[in-house]
């Protein structure tokens, strides 16, 4: 996406927050103190929007069923069970524009890892593209890749034979699978993946993914926390929320 | 029929008897299907229909508003007329292996009383006893009335046999005018619980706020009656905040007030008239009970300063209400959201 112009500075109230609308597409912009932040105008969770939440200046709130978010970085805190998509923002004299971020950025697995090792991680990420219907890997094939959606849906099967039972799907930006690339003495894969509608992904190799992290151990082990936390989302039950 | 729902991270599989709704039919086969009302106002429980037939039992309910895409329906109030194939697009778990798995029950009315002119209590006799947690609500069906709605009990025990409930006259409102014209003692009534998840228990471990306005106050009774038989209020501080519009529209003073003595330091309530000045003898014929006038969510403001550590908030009463409160408690109190419980329905 290219550079888009969303609104004047002066439309945006101080620690406020406006919902606009660049070129078709609905944003959520928002100041704090002397900068600005652009979101999804819409919650993740089901479809309200943010901009009939409440906003502090630093955490947005969604008044459905309170999810929030930290204004600046679009991270989910409290109840929140999924990241906002940002878009980078440019202030321009009295205009503000956007550019949208690619999906790496977007990936919750990575927020908060060094910048050069963002840039080594994005630099062995190769983009693909899926028609609908295709299979991205299915059981036993080597688990090698993890891959980045970048926009469309995947989905999961697992099982034998005719005894095959979904389990689970992807469909939001960033969202990261096919991470037994990313674990020790998990060489196969345990499902088959395929793309349910037209989709763009990244794969990333694992094992070069893992170098770059071990020779960055504070974003290494980062990831390694986001990673367990993400595979516990899967195993575990919802905990005493 | 056999029902197939896709979640973000699995899959399960339930049956549903012939006409019950797709929610109620998770819920007791001990999936925690998305919901908060389950009566169709509030949206929660959408799923898209992926394979299969479904009825909608209710094509008006207000909850339609938030079904954004094609396929999109409200499980509260859909049937499977065939077998489906859903999806959630949300993460779904089972039922807490501890928490009460909801299921449908039946039982008699009884004891309908007046508490003032357009409040009445009732009470439910059950065939067979429920577990439920102090805070948490049933949906109901009354004969003759379609369609289910929300009501929290009142009271609480542990295999309870009975079933309190305080409804609020509501003009137009079918189950309100059923309860209202007489005649419901020894009728039968089909309902679906326990539900909700503003729920208390005992090993909270923080002091509790509850602010409710009107019947709102129904699920505070039962969450006081559970923390006052704990004797929690030996230890934890509890701020009762009970609106109505005026002094007349009051009811259950004298069981508050009665929980107020039992925990003169710990335990305080305060009630906020929103529409006229307090009586003078308001504090005469309560002086265990504090009284003040404005909406709850500011009088609870007024008095809740700087007594927000280690707190816990429920809330419960009609949606502005509820919604002044949440943002009264985030953006001024800064309680943190997963702090504040409160199941929106009405």
């Amino acid at each position: 996406m290219s550079k888009r112009f969303v609104c004047l500075r002066n439309q945006i109230p101080a620690n406020g927050m406006l919902e606009c609308e660049a070129e078709g597409l609905k944003l959520l912009v928002a100041n704090s103190g002397d900068r600005y932040f652009a979101y999804q105008a819409m919650c993740p969770h089901q479809d309200v929007p943010l901009c009939e939440g409440m906003y502090d200046g630093s955490v947005l709130t969604c008044h459905q069923h309170l999810w929030q978010w930290d204004i600046r970085t679009g991270a989910a805190i409290g109840l929140a069970e999924a990241p906002l998509e940002s878009f980078s923002v440019q202030v321009e004299g009295d205009s503000i524009y956007v550019v949208a971020q690619g999906a790496l950025k977007a990936a919750e697995l990575f927020v908060g890892i060094s910048a050069p090792s963002l840039a080594a991680i994005m630099a062995l990420a190769k983009k693909e593209e899926f028609s609908a219907g295709s299979a991205l890997y299915d059981f036993g094939d080597p688990s090698d890749d993890f891959f980045v959606l970048e926009s469309g849906r995947v989905e999961f099967l697992i099982g034998r034979d005719e005894r095959l039972s979904p389990a689970g799907f992807m469909l939001r930006k960033g969202e990261v699978f096919g991470w037994a690339a990313l674990l020790e003495n998990q060489p196969q894969r345990i499902a088959r993946a395929t793309c349910l509608e037209q989709s763009q992904l990244l794969r990333i190799n694992g094992k070069q993914t893992l170098q770059v992290l071990e020779n960055d151990p504070a974003s290494g082990y980062l990831v390694m926390r986001r990673l367990s936390s993400l595979i516990a989302r899967y195993l575990a039950s919802s905990g005493s929320k | 029929m056999r029902v197939q729902l896709n979640a973000r991270n699995r899959a399960y599989q339930f049956q549903t008897e012939p006409g019950a709704r797709i929610l109620y039919g998770g819920l007791a086969a001990g999936i925690h299907l998305p919901y908060e009302c389950g009566s169709g106002t509030c949206g929660t429980c959408k799923a898209r229909l992926v394979a299969g037939e479904i009825d909608d039992l209710w094509p008006a309910a207000a909850g339609r508003k938030f079904l954004k895409q094609p396929g999109e329906f409200l499980m509260c109030q859909c049937v499977a007329r065939s077998d489906c194939a859903l999806e959630v697009a949300n993460f779904v778990y089972p039922i807490d292996p501890g928490a009460c798995t909801p299921a449908f029950g039946r039982g008699i009315v009884s004891s309908t009383k007046m508490l003032t002119h357009d409040v009445i209590s009732f009470s439910v006799a059950l065939d067979t006893p429920l577990d439920f947690d102090a805070g948490q609500f049933v949906v109901m069906q009354m004969p003759g009335v379609p369609g289910f709605r929300g009501y929290s009990m009142v009271n609480f025990e542990r295999a309870s046999q009975r079933l309190d409930f305080v409804v609020k006259k509501k003009p137009g409102g079918g189950a309100s005018e059923w309860l209202f014209k007489g005649g419901a003692d020894g009728q039968q009534v089909e309902f679906f619980g326990p539900l909700g998840a503003a729920t208390f228990l005992p090993n909270l471990d923080k002091n509790i706020l509850c602010i409710a306005g009107g019947s709102g106050i129904a699920g505070m009774m039962s969450i006081l009656a559970r923390a006052g038989e704990a004797r929690y209020f030996d230890a934890y501080s509890g701020y009762v905040f009970f609106g109505v519009r005026t002094y007349r529209d009051i009811f259950y003073l004298d069981q508050l007030a009665r929980l107020a003595r039992e925990f003169p330091d710990k335990l305080k309530v305060t009630i906020a008239l929103s529409d006229e000045d307090v009586p003078e003898r308001a504090l005469q014929e309560h002086p265990a009970l504090k009284f003040d006038q404005g909406m709850v969510h500011e009088v609870a403001a007024r008095h809740m300063q700087g007594q927000y550590q280690n707190v816990r908030a429920y809330l419960a009463g009609p949606p502005p209400c509820v919604d002044s409160a949440i943002r009264m408690l985030l953006l001024q109190a800064k309680l943190a959201a997963e702090n504040i419980r409160y199941d929106k329905f009405s």
